[in-house]
């Protein structure tokens, strides 16, 4: 009963954040838009620039501040969009196209570009791809540069000419709000849909997302795409706004705006680079005497951000989050929540492996294993260290690929080394160290284990049409169950990273009941557990196992294993040295003597 | 044994102790308030199933890992602030588990550079002695790190260790994947360092052996105590298994 | 012809080898990528400018100081950017650091010395054509750098210590050796090896405040395709990279040599991220 009122109330209370949390980005619209009537020409000119810059930023805010790709060289396609909509207006290379269908196609073309670019981030981390972005912002310019006889060289081409109302000076800043009001609008969209919390998951918790079927580089590609378009526009708009473009115009400075921008507002936020996209073009306006030093001054505050602020405007803004945790909480798992959640989804179909072998660099760490795992039992996997239990785990959901041996569920055989396609399978995990995402708050954490059953498209989430609205209210509802059913419903809106050990623990089991899986894999979930809170993980897990999944249970703590396992296996070598009931393995001699050493 | 009364000789002298320890990684706490001491000259064998916080337990020591709570005391000297460098120095010397030795240099370079803050005129007669405990290296002493079996390379962590004459010896499962023939090997440095009035903290999981060569023994399970006894005690096996299982 | 895409080829290419070497040397003891590594080889160059031609110093005593300088701003690059993330290695928070270091030091060299690209001294006025002091020096300079590394890491033991590190920062520290000490040294020693690029071509480059994200770039091709840490690789992969630059922009012109250069660059991260020398990647889980 208590349940659905505090879950009624919960909603409630969501949707008066959200109006709230809207405030802020009207009121910045508002000032933009009575800015023509008090203030001069000067004036209109950097809101426009502000709200130009801003149609870029949100979406490299995507690719920054919620998927972690550090590309620093977006300059590259603001400059592609000013001379694709310059030059096709120009009519220098085809006959002069109409400026808006310009725009559209140089949109079309960032969009193409803005994967290309960002195609390296699918297999290259960090520095890799940060470098790649910077080589690739140098070509641009020296393309735009040599290439005369199209884009005029270094004399440059004038801009795109609009068409009335939007060729006076408050025609195209109201036109560059509107652009930049739509682009919060979708990137805000897709930030909050299960896309934005798959990325967010990428970045911070790259192994746990695939366990949860998120498929890398569909997402990023998805969000190249966007951001790239968004900031071809930005720049076909910049070009009509400088009237007369040369290569000069787009220097590398300019590209660490748009990054630093997102960095000072905070990653995994909208209002924050927002602000900062206004504070670091307005900065070296105000100040005249700065204006040679802003490039080393955004270098400074980017210096501070980082060793002293990692979480930027945002964090600033997020009192919420500030409030301290009431203290001495505890966990109380509610075993009846969990029934209700997984027990539809049971199946006859037992999960077996057959003759596993594994070795790494010459050491048999999987040495011929055999395994069955039935739905409705727990299974504890015990050993000796270096046995081969959580590798076994590893094995089974992909992260590692045996040299021989299946892997079959039911009649289908588990491909080996395909992370991503368990949870379609029905196969959820914990860690362990539990894979959380810091910064996105305990609900959103337990959401990113219903990413797969998403129906609605990227486009339906950047629209917010009424199926992805649908579907995302009960993917929240039965992040709440989760919750509850673990016990942790007190803490759903609290930023994950500020919890305890033990919780995250829970939290990482919520996101794995969130899958509603038929077969769960817990790999040492008691450790750093106090003797209260196993006695109520051991009735959580012996609750799961009731509503029919089939759990397999990693763990050194003996007294666990031999109270709720109803199998148990032991390996030692990588091989199983005796497989039987808990009562069997107790009084077991080799056992006994592999656990002591003797 | 005939070192015996040797070692008793000094037995009384306290090295090393260890008081309400605790120590993790990150949010995981591992130790939970360890006490407990090692006197100079004896060997003391630190037993546990995984998971336990052995190797937690050696790395806190020293000064790999920081302490969240609790003392250790070398020799008197407070050892709050004291970093690995700073632990060596005091003659608290660590051989972290799974030999890890350098595999791109020679041999003789191991050696010295865990000799690295002795003065420059002692490293090569350091490094000879602790050859000395160990001929089958000493002959390939010329050779890269990775050309060793990974026995030969154990022992040449071992060697590392003793390059500085610690007074206090650390090691971390020096037995993992060696064969039986060069588990004994091994633990027979133990034995001459006694005889020597070295002082050995000895994690192992081969119970036996460990306590063949031991003076006394420490049981950890789940970051605490569990159990502290004579090695010469019988009926050792079921309090550990007790003190394992639970009751 | 060939004569003298083989003379600048190389020449550049030494350039670009040595700027992979200062990624490599400040990698090995930390594991951290510097955009500040680029930015050394702009002040190479902008250093001996200011030196030798506008302070009128010898040129010995030039190159000293240009050292001396080069390698504080490695060291103070250590203790402002790398040191503070280290911990959160995982969250690659140096690219961010390293890049706003470098930022500020192209910043502030922009604004005190200009932002014109000034002349680099002859210093030997020793050959021509092909044979110019500016083709010839480079290759010198870095052989000799190399020759110099070499006998550090096979001949002394500090040089074998940050073999060790490299290798295994933890039995490093384990072993009691004094890790933060030897990471500040080997980044002065990156600081005065990033000089010396710049120095060695900065008759090609000139002093120009705006050589460091270009050399960022190029300098990283080679440790891309040698692999991260290999210096070998670096040197194979930075003549490599000259010499094909230098036919290409040759055959098929100024801009078409660079979006080869990138093309190429991206196909050979793309199919062989370790690099073509390197090793394997860690595990994961």
């Amino acid at each position: 009963m208590s349940a659905t009122t505090s879950e009624a109330t919960g909603i409630e209370a969501a949707g008066g954040r959200r109006f709230a949390a809207l405030l802020p980005f009207l009121a910045l619209l508002a000032i933009g838009l009575v800015i023509p009537f008090v203030g001069n020409e000067y004036w209109v000119l950097i809101a426009t620039r502000i709200a130009i810059y801003w149609v870029l930023i949100s979406g490299l805010n995507l690719v920054v501040g919620y998927a972690g790709q550090l590309a620093i060289g977006y300059v590259a396609l603001f400059t592609l969009g000013a001379y694709t909509t310059s030059v096709l207006a120009a009519g220098n290379a085809t006959p002069p196209v109409p400026a808006f269908a310009a725009l559209g196609i140089a949109g079309l073309a960032g969009a193409v570009f803005g994967v290309v670019v960002g195609l390296p981030a699918l297999r290259l981390r960090t520095f890799y791809f940060a470098i790649s972005t910077l080589g690739f912002a140098t070509i641009v310019t020296q393309i735009a540069l040599a290439w005369q006889d199209v884009t005029g060289g270094g004399i440059g081409l004038p801009g795109p000419t609009l068409p009335e109302p939007f060729d006076t000076v408050t025609g195209l800043l109201y036109l560059c709000l509107a652009f930049a009001a739509f682009s919060t609008w979708i990137t805000a969209n897709i930030a909050r849909s299960r896309f934005g919390r798959a990325l967010v998951a990428v970045r911070d918790a790259d192994v746990a997302a695939e366990a949860t079927g998120i498929s890398k580089p569909r997402l990023l590609v998805l969000v190249f795409i966007l951001a790239g378009a968004l900031a071809a526009v930005a720049g076909g708009l910049f070009a009509s706004l400088q009237t007369y473009i040369t290569p000069d115009a787009f220097t590398f400075e300019l590209s660490l705006l748009f990054f630093i921008a997102v960095l000072i507002g905070g990653r995994g936020s909208i209002l924050g680079p927002l602000l900062g996209t206004i504070i670091l073009t307005v900065l070296p306006e105000i100040a005249a005497p700065l204006a040679a030093w802003s490039t080393f001054l955004y270098a400074a505050l980017l210096l501070v951000i980082v060793l002293a602020m990692p979480g930027g405007i945002a964090a600033l803004l997020d009192f919420r989050n500030r409030k301290p945790l009431p203290p001495g909480r505890a966990i109380a798992p509610r075993p009846d929540a969990v029934r209700t959640l997984v027990a539809h989804r049971a199946t006859p179909d037992i999960l077996s492996l057959r003759g596993i072998v594994l070795s790494f660099g010459g050491v048999r760490a999987i040495d011929g294993l055999d395994l069955e795992v039935r739905p409705g039992q727990i299974h504890g996997l015990i050993g000796p260290n270096g046995s081969g239990k959580t590798t076994t785990l590893n094995v089974i959901s992909g992260y590692y690929r045996p040299e021989t041996g299946s892997m079959m569920l039911g009649g289908h055989t588990l491909a080996a080394g395909r992370t991503t396609d368990r949870a379609a399978h029905g196969i959820a995990r914990t860690f362990q160290t539990p894979r959380l995402i810091g910064e996105a708050s305990v609900l959103e954490n337990v959401m990113i284990g219903g990413t797969i059953e998403g129906r609605a498209t990227f486009l339906e989430a950047l629209l917010s049409l009424p199926r992805h609205r649908r579907e995302e209210r009960v993917m929240e509802q039965r992040a709440r169950l989760a919750l509850a059913a673990v016990g942790l419903d007190g803490v759903t809106e609290v930023r994950a990273d500020r919890l305890q050990h033990s919780e995250l623990r829970f939290m990482e089991i919520a996101r794995a009941l969130m899958q509603r899986p038929a077969f769960l894999l817990l790999d040492e979930p008691a450790a750093g557990l106090s003797a209260e809170e196993i006695r109520r993980l051991a009735a959580l897990i012996r609750a799961v196992s009731a509503g029919g999944t089939g759990v397999l249970l990693v763990e050194h703590h003996a007294d666990l294993i031999f109270d709720i396992c109803d199998h148990v296996t032991v390996l030692n070598l990588g091989r199983i040295l005796a497989a039987g009931t808990p009562g069997e393995i107790r009084v077991h001699k080799e056992v006994v003597s592999a656990y002591l050493g003797a | 044994m005939t070192e015996g009364s040797a070692a008793g000789a000094h037995a009384d002298k306290e090295l090393l102790a260890v008081h309400a320890l605790e120590a993790g990684y990150g949010k995981i706490g591992v130790l939970h308030g360890v006490t407990l001491r090692v006197a100079a000259g004896e060997v003391v064998a630190l037993l546990g199933p995984n998971g336990a916080g052995k190797t937690t337990l050696l790395r806190t020591l020293s000064g790999l890992l920081p302490r969240t709570a609790g003392e250790v005391r070398f020799d008197g000297r407070d050892m709050r602030d004291a970093g690995p460098r700073e632990a060596a120095r005091a003659g608290l010397v660590h051989v972290v588990e799974g030999h890890r030795v350098f595999t791109q240099i020679s041999v003789n370079d191991n050696l010295l550079l865990a000799g690295y803050d002795l003065p420059r005129g002692e490293r090569a007669a350091r490094v000879d002695e602790a050859l000395s405990f160990f001929p089958e290296i000493a002959a390939k002493r010329l050779d890269r790190g990775g050309a060793l079996s990974g026995g030969q390379q154990q022992m040449l962590a071992v060697a590392q260790g003793l390059v500085r004459r610690p007074r206090l010896l650390m090691l971390d499962e020096p037995s993992a994947g060696l064969s039986p023939v060069l588990v004994d090997r091994v633990l027979d440095v133990v034995t001459r360092l006694r005889a020597q009035g070295t002082a050995v903290l000895l994690v192992e999981q081969l119970i036996d052996k460990a306590l063949a060569v031991s003076d006394r023994v420490y049981a950890l399970a789940q970051g605490q105590v569990v159990l502290s006894a004579s090695a010469a005690e019988t009926d050792l096996h079921h309090r550990l298994e007790r003190a394992y299982f639970g009751a | 012809m060939l004569a003298s895409i083989l003379a600048s080829g190389l020449a550049v290419g030494a350039v670009y080898a040595l700027i992979g070497i200062t990624y490599n040397t400040m990698f090995a003891t930390s594991r951290v990528m510097s955009f500040t590594a680029g930015q050394l080889g702009m002040l190479g160059g902008v250093f001996g400018s200011l030196f030798i031609l506008k302070l009128g110093l010898p040129s010995i005593l030039g190159l000293l100081l240009m050292l001396a300088a080069c390698a504080l701003i490695g060291v103070m690059t250590e203790i402002v950017a790398v040191r503070p993330v280290l911990k959160s290695l995982e969250q690659h928070l140096y690219v961010l650091t390293t890049l706003a270091v470098a930022l500020l030091i192209q910043q502030f060299t922009a604004i005190q010395w200009g932002t014109e690209p000034q002349p680099f001294p002859r210093l030997f006025a020793i050959g021509s054509g092909v044979w110019d002091e500016k083709y010839w020096l480079p290759v010198v300079i870095c052989a000799v750098t190399i020759i110099g590394l070499e006998y550090l890491y096979r001949r002394t033991l500090v040089g074998r210590a940050f073999v060790a590190i490299a290798e295994d920062n933890f039995a490093a520290r384990a072993l009691g050796l004094p890790e933060r000490n030897l990471r500040i040294a080997s980044y002065a020693l990156a600081g005065a090896i990033g000089g010396l690029a710049g120095f060695a071509g900065g008759q090609l480059l000139l002093a120009f405040f705006a050589n460091g994200p270009l050399l960022n770039f190029y300098g990283f091709i080679p440790v891309a395709l040698g692999g991260l840490g290999n210096n070998r690789g670096a040197v194979i992969g930075g003549l490599a990279l000259g010499l094909f630059q230098q036919a290409a922009n040759f055959w098929v012109g100024g801009i078409f040599s660079s979006v080869a250069v990138f093309t190429l660059f991206i196909i050979v991260l793309l199919a062989a991220p370790q690099g073509l020398f390197g090793a394997a990647a860690s595990r994961r889980v």
